[in-house]
């Protein structure tokens, strides 16, 4: 493997992109404010880890649901692995190429194409060279296994983050035992302490965050509903990236307000809504402009997103902030549905989500790589067909279009919206 | 004015012409090399057929894998919502139905006014469809009539375990050539046996539910449809012409539009 990449090159050019969308946004009159500040944010996120370096600051690389809050609180530069294999997906275009850069290092094709694409993208040199690598297995298997080969990559010194299975008291603690050994490690490892000051503000910002998500949810219940299908990613990147984080706030505001407006006024995002849709599992991420122009084309607006966008009620407190750190970790949305034991609750609230929202049908985007939430599958089907609502499965990747082609897509989708049309 | 379902099909081309509800003729004609042709030779064929002229008044629904495409059709629709109206015409206590086609196998839900409810489809791989048997036919010098008898005789089925259409051609040489060769008939009912053992599964994916019908051209084959009934466990139910359910709801959805002003 050669590493002929600039390092950093990539993230560069993410910074570019991000900036030249959050100008073009700005200038026009028609774009909601909302999707401003969120490039901005992205922006913001991706310079800081370009500027890390030549700054001084130490460049903590971390996988999905790792608590950043806490590298924002010791003023460690955060670098979310798996988002940053989406970015250069959705904005560069250069899937084929640091999949093909996996596949080099001996990642299967059916390994989480997420995975496979940030070791390749550390093979090539593309990524900025953590000083630490932080991971977890919450929430796969893969993410679980991916820490130990880009610690390999870097030849960098890591953590290993272990998040219980079941949700008690006892396992609480241990969370918060296995937070205060990380943290030591951090300290230790970059000489910055943790400033408990700091962590308590992230954590209200963080409970403000929350707050939002599920005010924001509300707001998709009205009908027609407000919500583009594209916001779905913007919500899960807020979240990943920038947790408790003033700007990420701002923009969670900023697209409540525009939501709160477009339902006061009666205004749909698409016009005329004819099929709300349940999402489940995440669609691929370099087909949104294309699924965004199907919604508007077919009148399907994606309402609610169970397994990602809907978090569980709970408060944090920001006097304690680590056991609060904890305590989200077992309020955000995947861990409530993807993580341990599914139970009679979580089926549940897939069904409480399809009536409160007024749901016509489901899309699952059964993710090949993603084996362990394939398994539900048949689960959801059976409930949901209870209640007499359909749902449709689409076999796809996240980041890798040549498992299932565009058209196909399209096609299973029109199929779908024709057999809502006949009901 | 009449109504008229055409479905396109990779191998063959199905139409089939209703009035006032009666059916006044059908057909089935080799594909063509593209879509539009063979849905105006199989509209020329039905009409005649019916003793219609060319020049009839007629409400057009296209369907199939080339249904878009059809320039003079008013309306394109799906595979399978033209299915689930073709099945509840001529079974409406049928709630799922099996289309083996020849490069795709599908199966359907079908609610009591003839919706469909959910469907699921195998278009990823030749294995269990009419190609795979006809590739298979070959093999064995036979045709598929032939084989379809013979496998009435088996006693056992020979193992044919690849889920791959290629992988599973190797087992069956191995089978011709070993030494004593497995008996044609065993071979032949172990190939059924894989087809139908991959349309079963697909029909556990969406829960299988009675009355079952069984549709497309892979249904005229009475010794898989005998083997499928086997590991149901209990009878299916074939029309006889399984080919044309699907054109017949084109056609019916036609006749629906007609009678709407659409």
């Amino acid at each position: 493997m050669t590493t002929s990449e600039k390092p950093g090159g990539k993230i560069s050019a993410i910074v570019r992109a991000c900036r030249l969308i959050s100008r073009m946004n700005q200038a026009n009159p028609e774009v909601p404010k909302s999707d401003a500040l969120y490039y901005q944010m992205l922006a913001n996120y991706y310079t800081r880890l370009l500027n890390a370096r030549e700054e001084g600051k130490f460049i903590a690389a971390h996988t999905v649901f790792f608590p950043s809050e806490i590298l924002y609180a010791m003023d460690i530069v955060p670098m979310h692995t798996e988002t940053t294999t989406w970015m250069m997906a959705l904005f560069l275009g250069e899937q084929a190429e640091i999949l093909a850069a996996g596949a080099e290092l001996g990642l299967a094709p059916e390994i989480c194409s997420p995975h496979r694409g940030l070791a390749g993208a550390f093979a090539l040199g593309a990524l900025p060279r953590p000083d630490v690598m932080l991971w977890s297995n919450l929430i796969c298997d893969n993410t679980a296994k991916s820490g130990e080969l880009i610690m390999e990559l870097n030849d960098c010194p890591g953590f290993f983050l272990d998040h219980p299975f079941q949700r008690s008291e006892a396992e609480e603690k241990y969370l918060i035992s296995e937070l205060e050994d990380m943290i030591s490690f951090l300290e230790e490892k970059s000489g910055q302490k943790m400033d408990w000051d700091k962590l308590s503000e992230i954590v209200a910002g963080m409970d403000r965050q929350m707050e939002l998500f599920r005010e924001i949810g509300e707001l998709r219940k009205a009908v027609p509903s407000p919500f583009h299908i594209r916001g779905f990613l913007q919500l899960l990147t807020t979240d990943y990236l920038c947790p408790g984080q003033p700007e990420a706030t701002e923009y969670l505001q900023a697209l409540r307000d525009e939501l709160a407006e477009m339902v006061r006024q009666g205004k749909g995002a698409v016009s005329p809504e004819r099929f709300r849709l349940m999402t489940l599992f995440v669609p691929p991420m370099y087909l949104m402009g294309f699924l965004e122009k199907m919604s508007q084309e077919y009148g399907a607006v994606s309402v609610v997103e169970p397994l990602f966008t809907r978090w569980a009620e709970g408060r944090l407190d920001p006097s304690k902030p680590l056991a609060s750190v904890a305590k989200k970790a077992s309020l955000i949305p995947e861990r409530r549905s993807m993580y341990g034991p599914l139970g009679e609750e979580a089926l549940k609230d897939i069904t409480t989500c399809a009536e409160q929202y007024r749901v016509d049908g489901a899309v699952y985007w059964a993710f090949m790589g993603c084996r362990h939430t394939c398994a539900t599958i048949r689960l959801f089907k059976d409930i949901l067909n209870e209640i007499d609502v359909p749902m449709l499965v689409i076999d796809c990747d996240i980041v890798d279009p040549t498992i299932n082609p565009q058209e196909e897509i399209r096609e299973k989708l029109e199929q779908f919206f024709e057999l809502l049309e006949d009901r | 004015m009449k109504a008229l379902g055409i479905d396109i099909g990779s191998l063959t081309t199905k139409a089939l012409v209703l009035d006032d509800g009666k059916v006044l003729a059908s057909t089935v004609i080799s594909s063509a090399d593209d879509a539009e042709s063979s849905a105006w030779a199989a509209m020329e064929a039905v009409l005649k057929q019916a003793a219609l002229s060319p020049n009839e008044d007629l409400y057009i629904v296209s369907t199939g894998v080339g249904g878009k495409s059809i320039a003079f059709s008013r309306q394109p629709k799906a595979i399978t919502t033209c299915l689930a109206r073709g099945v509840n015409h001529l079974y409406p206590s049928v709630r799922m139905a099996i289309d083996m086609g020849a490069e795709s196998s599908t199966v359907i839900k079908v609610n009591q006014r003839g919706r469909l409810n959910d469907w699921v489809n195998q278009d990823k791989c030749a294995a269990g469809t009419g190609i795979f048997l006809q590739q298979m036919a070959k093999l064995m010098l036979t045709t598929l009539e032939e084989m379809s008898e013979l496998s009435f005789k088996a006693k056992s089925r020979a193992d044919i375990t690849s889920t791959c259409a290629v992988f599973a051609e190797s087992e069956v040489i191995s089978h011709v050539h070993r030494e004593p060769p497995t008996p044609k008939e065993e071979i032949v009912a172990g190939i059924y046996f894989s087809v139908v053992s991959r349309i079963i599964s697909l029909c556990k994916r969406i829960g299988i539910e009675k009355d079952v019908a069984v549709v497309g051209g892979v249904a005229l084959n009475r010794g898989l449809v005998r083997i499928l009934e086997e590991e149901l466990g209990f009878e299916v139910l074939v029309p006889d012409s399984p080919q044309i359910v699907a054109a017949l709801g084109a056609a019916i959805i036609a006749q629906e539009n007609m009678e709407k002003g659409f």
